[in-house]
């Protein structure tokens, strides 16, 4: 029972990650169409943006397992 | 923290030392020493080995200096040499092109004033020309008003030339017209002054 | 504790199956066995073999004109990238910590290069990535102290400077909290990188049982895009540091606030 909460959590983190991911590139896509000029500025933020909310995810995967006791 | 306002890191053989050290340590730690809180990590999913984690820190240790040294420093002196290389060469072929435009301009300048030089010469011989021809033309006009003149000069004499032979003429035909009509012989000094008499009262009023 | 060398020939062998106390207990382990101390030292020496002797080959074609030597051109690249990085993020005192980033972007970039071939990788080990954080970030604290000086680097943690009463109050909370981000720099550095990497690893095993019955390595169809996160975790992992030195240092232009952050500092520590 309990893996299949963990396998269920996992699931909801991974859509939560996505939309966040979504959203990053949607802003960064807008962002660079607006002005192409500074997509190499753009590209460094969001890789960082990118990097953080993957660690949210990342976070959930480890540390999930050992609060659940499995 | 005595090296806080040093400019340079610490020397590097401190850096190797510490790192051979910690690596030796590391290993002597990932097999002696055993952590309670390690296991329950590895449980969780999250396998940790510290005395891993100090060996690495070891061979970074020893990595960055040498990795520095051995490399990267003669790879950032060749591309620093490189660029300022490619900035004098720059220069030099700058300073070229400055002297090919200076000496573009002196040779543009000195076409124009050669140009001008010719034309103005052009015009000079054109204004000697023109000069000449007024000269010509007005000496031509000197000589044709003489000649016409010394024409005139000669109709007058031929006209009073010939003014004086009609005079004579009709006086000659007068007197032989008279003495035809008088038909009396009077003496002709006395008649030809009365005949000029009478001329000069008929001249007098014309 | 001599027979480490005769272990360590056996390596590839020992990632398959556990190895003894240093297999995991989990019970979602299914095979996957993480590596020793001694094969560790193996991918480690791989990785840092392979480099030295690419360096060693690209350094012949080092001169003061222009390389022609594909292997010195590529590094050639690799620096003007980080130099790039590290002056665009950092400014232009950055260029100092190009050889430091630039020899951790070469770590973790072959480290993850081999991480495609080889059933595990130097950076698909936490305790490596963690070692490496550790350092990332000791090495951001000794640059802050020396940018700032002791009392200047611990005043940075204080946050704004506030007037008073309130200084007793909210610095030391501050405080606090900014000292456990730093240490969750280390966390997210590592885990980050072991992630990615790690991840890759347990997707392709996934998809090759998947396709097992029919003999088809799905796993394999995933190089493309581990190639992708190859590259973008060993930028993210230089870029983050370089960020993080740019947070301590960035004070160097202004040495008044330096000194504000000192005073500030000043004030607060008494409520400790």
């Amino acid at each position: 029972m309990t893996g299949h909460i963990f396998g269920l959590g996992i699931g909801l983190a991974a859509l939560g990650v996505g939309i966040g991911l979504g959203m990053i590139g949607n802003g960064a896509m807008q962002g660079m169409s607006r002005q192409p000029e500074a997509i190499g500025k753009i590209q460094v933020a969001m890789l960082i943006a990118l990097a953080f909310v993957e660690l949210v995810f990342l976070l959930t995967v480890f540390i999930v397992p050992g609060s659940l006791k499995i | 923290m005595s090296n806080a306002k040093q400019s340079s890191g610490p020397p590097a053989i401190v850096g190797i030392i510490v790192g051979a050290v910690l690596m030796f340590g590391g290993f002597w730690f990932s097999k002696n020493v055993k952590l309670e809180f390690i296991k329950t990590l590895e449980a969780q999913g999250i396998p940790l080995d510290p005395g891993k984690t100090i060996s690495i820190i070891g061979v970074l240790l020893i990595l960055f200096p040498v990795i520095k040294f051995f490399f990267i420093a003669p790879l950032a002196e060749a591309i620093q040499n490189r660029t300022t290389e490619l900035e004098r060469t720059f220069g030099e072929a700058e300073n070229l092109r400055a002297e090919m435009t200076q000496m573009k301009q002196d040779y543009e300048r000195r076409l124009v004033q050669t140009e001008a030089d010719a034309r103005e010469q052009i015009q000079g011989q054109i204004k000697e020309a023109q000069s000449l021809r007024q000269q010509m033309m007005a000496e031509a006009g000197v000589k044709a008003e003489e000649l016409k003149a010394s024409a005139a000069r000669e109709i007058e004499a031929q006209k009073q030339q010939a003014i004086a032979e009609l005079r004579h003429y009709v006086v000659e035909l007068a007197l032989q017209a008279t003495e035809k009509l008088v038909e009396a012989n009077v003496d002709e000094e006395r008649n030809r002054k009365l005949v000029a008499d009478f001329l000069e009262t008929v001249e007098a009023p014309r | 504790m001599g027979d480490w060398i005769t272990q360590s020939s056996q390596l590839i062998a020992s990632v398959e199956e556990p190895h003894g106390a240093e297999s995991h207990g989990g019970d979602h382990g299914d095979g996957h066995a993480w590596v020793s101390w001694e094969g560790l030292l193996v991918y480690v020496a791989i990785v840092v073999g392979t480099l030295f002797v690419l360096m060693a080959q690209a350094k012949k074609g080092l001169n003061n004109r222009f390389f022609t030597n594909k292997l010195t051109q590529l590094f050639e690249q690799v620096y003007l990238f980080i130099e790039n990085m590290c002056v665009g993020t950092i400014g232009a005192h950055g260029r100092r910590y190009v050889p430091m980033i630039m020899t951790m972007w070469m770590l973790v970039f072959s480290g993850n290069l081999l991480a495609l071939f080889f059933p595990t990788s130097p950076t698909a080990d936490l305790s490596f990535n963690l070692g490496l954080a550790l350092v990332s970030v000791a090495y951001v604290q000794y640059e802050g102290i020396r940018a700032n000086g002791l009392f200047g680097h611990l005043g940075h943690f204080a946050g704004p400077k506030l007037g008073g009463f309130l200084a007793l109050l909210i610095s030391p909370i501050i405080f606090v909290i900014e000292i456990v981000s730093e240490l969750m720099k280390n966390v997210s550095l590592s885990l980050r990188l072991f992630g990615n990497i790690d991840g890759g690893h347990r997707a392709a095993e996934a998809m090759n049982t998947l396709g097992a019955g029919i003999y088809v390595p799905f796993g394999a169809f995933l190089l493309p895009i581990k190639l992708l996160t190859v590259v973008v975790q060993a930028m993210i992992f230089c870029l983050l540091t370089a960020v993080y030195l740019s947070l301590v240092t960035h004070h160097d232009d202004d040495h008044g606030h330096g000194h504000e952050a000192e005073a500030g500092h000043a004030e607060v520590a008494p409520a400790h």
